[in-house]
């Protein structure tokens, strides 16, 4: 998948991937999200996560995005979706996480 | 030469004609004479007729003629002049003239001629030097001739008939001391007796001319070569006055005999028993007596030993037995060899090489003689050659058989499944030829997009003909086929093709089927074929009764019934050809329908391959080791209903997820579905596929099935894996409420799975994991 990383300000990351959140590509798409909030000289307070070019999201698209919010939680960071699709919407929502994620 | 064996027999067969020829005329020869006893008879006559003709009767014949030529010269003397020169020199003439004399001469009785003079006689006799003698004063009174024995003898017997009188045998002392007989006869003049004629015989010389007899060259010319018989002897003897005049015999004194009784010698008995007799036994020797009468007064008896008569006759018989013998010998021999070597040995020889060539061995045949038997042996060689030739005709006959074989088993569909991208059907057929090519067939094909047709037919007769009118058949209705008309015409326009190309009065039997694999509606049309049998609803298979309508190609313009019907999705038609239900057994029984029903419906198996092949292993069975005699030919068709299905399988590892779902996504094309419902069997698709990949085999790796089925309202997605028996739909769900920090990372997955689809259901099914979700459309 394309993955796109990059600051919007000091404390925000803004991240936009084009593809599949898939078995094959949900790891690396947040170890590097991960590895990105790790670089940061500045402390990531923020993470925006672009999903308008995602096209389909599994379970483990939904674990990723679990364990990124927990740590974002635990450093006082939050995590935003935005231009999430129906159908990844209703995945979110049949999982419940539409309850504590922040969409856009 | 003789180069045939004919050339050969016929010259063997000359050969052995002309020695039996020669024995033939052996055998005629010796059978003229037929017996010894013949023979001898023969002799006797030839003796009696020829020999003393040539022997003593000349010699007896010219002393009468002397005798009378000595009477009248005394007579003369006593009539006429009575000059005593004139009358010495007729008597001198006489017996110089008369060899076989000793001498002679005229005696006059006493005072007869001169009263003054007592002798009277003119005797002539042979001296020393073999001349002729005249002493007119031989008589004197120490001759006193009218006292001798011979004279009184003579002239007491004498007769003026002119007999002959024989003195008896005597002995001259006067001169010579010989012994001596004398013949005389009477000289008369005027019937008055005046004295008589004589003439001496020598006995010994008579004997000696007796014994010298011999059997005529002529008569015995086949047996005697002339050489002289020893250890002969004769008997000469005065018949009428009984006294022996001569004798030779070895065993006798022959001196003392003379003038005795003929009695005194041992084998004499009479002259008529001897002439009749064929042996005597003397003296340890067999003789043959030849007996001889002269005048009834004189006999002679030639004795001849048998030994020698007949040593010749003998040596004859001894080589025709020889020979005989030889022959007998030498004709099988001669046979037997010419057979061996002319007959036996080629016919051994070739006998040899037919054994040798039956091996398989290359062998050129030369045998050069006899000629028949050369022409054998190359008519053999050429034959055999002629053989090979035809042999290796064969074997590309039969491989052209089989490459026949193979083109007709090629020209029907022989892969399956035939259209693996179609679900709406399953179809499976099988064809097994009773001779190299056979007169069954199947087909089946598309004749537009939705509409699929499949037939089973037989052709009438059996092998290369029936094969190629199969093959022009199977091209037609094909052909006509694509053309898109509706069943009836279709049909009929197929029989009008087959009727108008058939000229041979073939015809062919046939079971069609037309079906819409989108509504399942069928039609049916049964031309002279064996009804097809149906299974509805998982029940059992039953026949199907047609319209029974007639075959193709008997009627140009003939009507056919078309029997219509719809089929469910799981239904299946099963067709075959008469091979089956008339598969014979070894008790010359068919397997007939009620087998094969039974046969069908025994596994409950709606697999049609399995069908068709349980079929197949029932028959064979039934038929045990009896020959096929008929093409088996079935043909089995099920209608899965208008669903697609689509299956892949892998190995479950994570790195093969990508073809996986690449697969997944042609599927969703193909079929067009809906995004949501593609998203939700993509969802689920990978939990399964990464549960398995995940969990059922590792730390080895094992195989994923998936299946994917379409039907008009739903899409069933089933995952086989033959790893950890595991069901995921016992696993809890998560609770979904609880705050985020409370929540697990994963474990979302199957519970996604089972809120997404319609259905889910697990089960173990021999060894394996079955997953099957069920979305509704």
């Amino acid at each position: 998948m394309d993955l796109t990383i990059k600051r919007k300000n000091m404390s925000c990351l803004y991240v936009k991937a084009v593809g599949r959140l898939d078995l094959d590509s949900a790891v690396e798409y947040g170890s590097k999200i991960k590895d990105s909030i790790l670089d940061s000289e500045e402390p990531i307070t923020e993470v925006e996560l672009d999903f308008e070019y995602i096209t389909f999201m599994s379970s483990f698209g939904l674990k990723v995005i679990l364990e990124l919010y927990k740590e974002l939680k635990a450093s006082g960071g939050t995590i935003k979706l935005k231009n999430v699709p129906e159908q990844v919407m209703n995945a979110f929502k049949m999982v419940g996480f539409d309850k504590f994620l922040v969409f856009e | 030469m003789f180069k045939t064996v004919k050339l050969k027999i016929l010259a063997i067969t000359i050969l052995m004609l002309a020695f039996l020829m020669l024995a033939f005329a052996f055998h005629i020869i010796i059978s003229r004479m037929k017996t010894k006893q013949l023979m001898v008879q023969n002799y006797k006559f030839s003796i009696t007729a020829s020999s003393f003709v040539q022997g003593l009767e000349n010699r007896i014949i010219t002393s009468k003629d002397n005798l009378k030529s000595l009477a009248l010269i005394g007579s003369l003397f006593y009539k006429t002049d009575r000059s005593p020169e004139l009358t010495d020199k007729a008597v001198v003439r006489i017996f110089e003239d008369y060899p076989q004399s000793l001498g002679g001469g005229i005696w006059f009785k006493p005072y007869i001629i001169d009263k003054s003079k007592k002798y009277t006689c003119f005797y002539a006799f042979r001296d020393k030097n073999n001349k002729i003698t005249i002493d007119r004063n031989f008589a004197s009174k120490e001759y006193d001739y009218p006292n001798q024995e011979w004279y009184k003898q003579i002239i007491s017997q004498v007769t003026p008939q002119r007999n002959i009188v024989w003195s008896k045998p005597y002995y001259e002392n006067q001169g010579s001391y010989t012994k001596m007989v004398t013949l005389g006869t009477g000289i008369y003049v005027d019937n008055e007796l005046i004295g008589i004629a004589t003439v001496d015989w020598e006995l010994d010389s008579v004997i000696d001319e007796v014994s010298k007899m011999k059997p005529l060259e002529m008569t015995f010319s086949m047996y005697k070569s002339g050489g002289e018989i020893k250890n002969s002897f004769a008997l000469f003897g005065n018949l009428k006055d009984d006294y022996v005049i001569a004798s030779n015999d070895p065993y006798l004194d022959n001196e003392t005999v003379i003038g005795k009784s003929l009695k005194e010698i041992p084998w004499y008995t009479t002259a008529d028993k001897l002439y009749a007799t064929t042996y005597i036994n003397y003296h340890n020797r067999t003789y043959i007596p030849f007996v001889n009468k002269i005048d009834d007064e004189m006999l002679i008896i030639i004795c001849l030993p048998k030994s020698e008569m007949f040593k010749d006759v003998n040596f004859v018989y001894f080589l025709m037995i020889l020979s005989m013998l030889g022959l007998t010998l030498l004709i099988p021999t001669l046979l037997y060899f010419s057979l061996n070597r002319y007959i036996i040995n080629p016919i051994d020889k070739l006998t040899d090489i037919a054994h040798k060539i039956g091996k398989g061995e290359d062998i050129q045949i030369k045998i050069e003689k006899p000629e028949e038997f050369a022409q054998l042996a190359s008519t053999f060689d050429k034959m055999t050659k002629d053989i090979k030739s035809i042999t290796q005709e064969r074997a590309k006959i039969n491989s052209e058989l089989s490459i026949a074989k193979s083109i007709q088993a090629s020209s029907l569909p022989n892969v399956f499944p035939p259209f693996p991208e179609k679900s709406e059907f399953d179809i499976f057929a099988t064809m097994e030829t009773a001779k190299e090519v056979g007169g069954d067939f199947y087909d089946f094909y598309f004749v537009d997009e939705d509409k699929f047709m499949f037939l089973i037919a037989d052709v009438s007769g059996k092998g290369i003909p029936a094969a190629l009118f199969m093959m022009t058949v199977k091209t037609l209705i094909n052909n006509v086929s694509q053309l898109g008309y509706p069943p009836k015409r279709l049909i009929e326009t197929i029989n009008k093709k087959i009727s108008q190309t058939n000229k041979q009065g073939f015809f062919v039997t046939m079971l069609a089927g037309l079906i819409n694999t989108k509504t399942g509606e069928l039609n049916l049309i049964n031309c002279g074929h064996n009804q097809p049998l149906i299974k509805r609803n998982n029940g059992d298979f039953e026949y199907l009764n047609l319209a029974p309508n007639i075959v193709l190609g008997a009627f140009e313009d003939a009507q056919f019934e078309i029997y219509d019907t719809k089929l469910n999705p799981g239904d299946i038609i099963f067709t075959y050809t008469d091979g089956i239900t008339e598969a014979f057994n070894d008790k010359n029984e068919m397997f007939g329908e009620q087998n094969l029903v039974d046969s069908l419906n025994k596994n409950k198996t709606s697999d049609i391959k399995q069908i068709i092949e349980n079929t197949t292993t029932d028959i064979k069975n039934y038929m045990n080791s009896t020959p096929q005699s008929d093409d088996i030919t079935m043909l089995a068709f099920k209608y899965n209903g208008d669903k697609k299905v689509k299956n892949f399988e892998t190995e479950a590892l994570q790195a093969n997820y990508k073809s996986f779902y690449t697969w997944l996504h042609e599927a969703f094309e193909q079929w067009n579905l809906d995004s949501e419902l593609r998203n939700k069997l993509d969802m689920c698709a990978e939990e399964i596929y990464a549960n398995i990949s995940f969990y059922a085999y590792p730390p080895k790796t094992g195989a994923v099935c998936v299946s994917l089925e379409k039907t008009d309202d739903s899409v069933t997605m089933k995952f086989k894996d033959s790893g950890v028996a595991y069901n995921p739909l016992e696993k809890p769900d998560p609770n979904i409420d609880l705050p985020p920090e409370q929540r697990p990372i994963g474990g979302l997955g199957i519970y996604m799975v089972k809120n997404m689809a319609d259905n889910v259901e697990y089960h173990r099914i021999e060894n394996e994991n079955v997953l099957t979700i069920m979305f509704k459309s």
